[in-house]
């Protein structure tokens, strides 16, 4: 049981943030294995940068707890600070410095820090090191803080929203750079990121976060063989309260519903088709009673 | 750390030397001369040992009309040890919070406490150091001045010994602090120096009188003299009323003075015989010019002392997490 804890790279229990009177997080619980890289999608204001924040110290929660290997981040230890890569949205810099002196501020500021492997990630990049980082393009600028965060050879990378101001060539060449770790050294990655379509080619876990709460997360292979899109004949039911139904549409003739069935066989005259990660997304998205309830069987009975 | 504080910190640090140079060089300019034309025989009209009194008093104008300017650039320089203060204080948090920067300095395996401690023990020491230079300068430039008119009054008190380095603290920790509320550099600049302001004032003409009950000269009135003598006999005395009494002690108000007059006339006899014909005596409340480095300790402690509860609430503040 104590390796299985090991394993985990963040745990939160019933993680709660407030702001005054605004609830940022609320109830959140949630498990991420090491060496997976998840990504934590929501619409704006869904409390992403707050979770992310929580995860890293930056934050302390309200209420509940945070783990990251087992550590508290919250407790600002220089140990778990070194375990922690991340990098905050916007990447932002000291813009008056050059890069070299980026690269000195991170040597003087951590326990490791590989100097070496950073100057050649900026090297193969062409970055030039005596360039003041206001003067970087904002790609470039991406690249630097990424080097930055990798050279403390996280075990848990955290970046929030790390595509958003990029182009699509930075965007790509990023990603690049951030599997290449991935691969390299089976860091543990999670980003937030509403760009849908890239996710998939990159991420093998999700984390859906809606109104402050978590409304699904979990291993995106699993979650897609969990789901499924049933299309039958135009329904009059009230199937939002049926556990198993995460969504129906209705069409003039039939009604599409998003199901969590696990895969057992649908009611007659119903027809199943897989669904792909962003209609999984958009469908608890959509809707925010959702949530993760588990396997339900129930859905015949509703479909009939 | 410390080279971090250092590259991050030096554009003000090195302004400030910057303009301390500049002025060091004025002072020297207009203090030397000023120095050297204090000579001998002004310095024999103030210790009373002058043989002649009507070349002293000459040489003394002079010198006053030399020197008249000095007095008003000296009331200009209040400002410095603000602007020292403030300048260094205001972006210390401030800029990390208006760039995001603030994210990646307290990701890095530097817990922020200690990021904070060492900066603001860094930029406290600057402070200090430059404020202190500053009040070296003008404590130098001073001496005639000193020498002259006293150092109890406001243009020479709040430029020289302990209080501008308790000034130039309390303009750091006000601006840390309001960088940390307003988040940006220049409102939390802004909103220091006005609270700044209000402060300095408030404790020059409320607080400081009462730092030590004053003492009170009592004098009967020569009769027949020309004139009646005003403070204390020792320029250097910090007077901050004077007026007469009558025979039990009871202080006149201005129209019983004035109405003196019309009665010395009446009674055909020069004011000052009158007044004393009538025991009216001349009270002056001061504090004597010894008194200086006690007021020193008391209100550079009094500032110091704000700028530990504020700096004490920045640190509360960055530790609990609420930026």
């Amino acid at each position: 049981m104590t390796t299985v804890m090991a394993d985990l790279a963040v745990r939160t229990e019933g993680l709660d943030k407030r702001y005054g009177r605004t609830w940022a997080l609320h109830d959140c619980t949630l498990t991420l294995p090491s060496g997976r890289v998840a990504a934590l999608v929501g619409p704006n204001g869904a409390g992403k940068t707050t979770l992310l924040r929580l995860l890293v110290g930056l934050l302390a929660p309200t209420r509940g707890s945070v783990e990251v290997f087992g550590q508290s981040p919250t407790t600002n230890t220089a140990t778990v600070l070194s375990r922690i890569g991340y990098l905050a949205q916007e990447h932002p810099l000291y813009r008056r410095f050059s890069v070299a002196d980026l690269l000195r501020f991170g040597r003087a500021c951590n326990l490791r820090f590989d100097s070496g492997l950073a100057r050649r990630r900026l090297d193969s990049l062409g970055i030039p090191l005596d360039r003041k980082a206001g003067a970087l393009s904002s790609g470039q600028q991406a690249q630097v803080a990424l080097a930055l965060a990798l050279a403390k050879r996280p075990e848990l990378l955290v970046l929030d929203e790390p595509l958003a101001s990029l182009d699509p060539l930075a965007r790509r060449e990023f990603l690049q750079t951030l599997m290449g770790a991935v691969a390299d050294d089976g860091v543990t990655v999670v980003f937030s990121s509403h760009v849908i379509g890239e996710l998939e080619r990159v991420c093998d876990h999700l984390v859906v976060l809606n109104h402050g709460r978590i409304a699904l997360s979990g291993d995106i292979e699993t979650l897609l063989a969990d789901h499924r899109l049933l299309v039958g004949p135009r329904t009059t039911n009230n199937l939002d309260h049926t556990p198993s139904v995460i969504e129906a549409t209705h069409a003039e003739r039939h009604t599409t519903m998003l199901v969590r069935d696990g895969g057992a066989p649908p009611a007659p005259g119903w027809q199943p088709y897989p669904v792909s990660l962003e209609e999984l997304i958009l469908g608890y998205l959509r809707h925010p009673a959702a949530h993760d309830t588990g396997h339900a069987a129930e859905h015949s009975e509703a479909a009939a | 750390m410390i080279w971090l504080t250092w590259r991050q910190h030096r554009g003000e640090a090195l302004t400030a030397f910057a303009v301390l140079a500049v002025l060091s060089a004025i002072l020297l300019a207009v203090g030397l001369p000023m120095h050297a034309s204090f000579n001998h025989d002004i310095v024999q009209c103030i210790d009373g040992s002058a043989v002649d009194r009507e070349v002293c008093s000459t040489n003394l104008a002079v010198f006053e009309k030399s020197s008249g300017f000095a007095t008003a650039i000296l009331t200009l320089l209040n400002v410095l040890p603000f602007l020292i203060g403030a300048l260094i204080g205001a972006p210390l948090l401030a800029r990390e919070l208006e760039t995001g920067t603030w994210q990646l300095a307290w990701t890095q395996a530097v817990p922020r406490m200690r990021w904070l401690v060492v900066k603001v023990v860094a930029l406290v020491t600057l402070t200090v150091v430059l404020t202190g230079a500053f009040a070296a300068l003008i404590t130098w430039f001073r001496q005639p001045l000193d020498a002259l008119y006293g150092r109890n009054e406001l243009d020479g008190f709040d430029v020289e010994g302990l209080v501008p380095a308790g000034y130039g603290l309390f303009a750091f920790a006000l601006g840390a602090a309001a960088g940390g509320v307003l988040r940006r550099s220049i409102p939390a600049f802004t909103a220091s120096l006005l609270a700044f302001v209000a402060v300095r004032a408030t404790v020059a003409s409320m607080l400081r009188p009462h730092y030590q009950p004053p003492l009170t000269l009592v004098e009967n009135i020569d009769a027949g003299s020309h004139g009646i003598e005003i403070g204390t006999g020792n320029r250097a005395d910090w007077t901050l009323d004077e007026g007469f009494a009558d025979a039990t002690g009871q202080r006149l108000t201005r129209t019983d003075i004035n109405s003196f007059d019309d009665m010395a006339r009446n009674a055909g006899v020069n004011l000052t015989t009158y007044m004393h014909n009538h025991d009216i005596q001349r009270w002056v409340d001061y504090h004597p010019a010894s008194r200086f480095w006690d007021f020193q300790y008391i209100e550079a402690g009094i500032f110091v002392g704000l700028a530990a509860i504020l700096l004490a609430l920045v640190i509360w503040r960055v530790k609990r997490r609420a930026l």
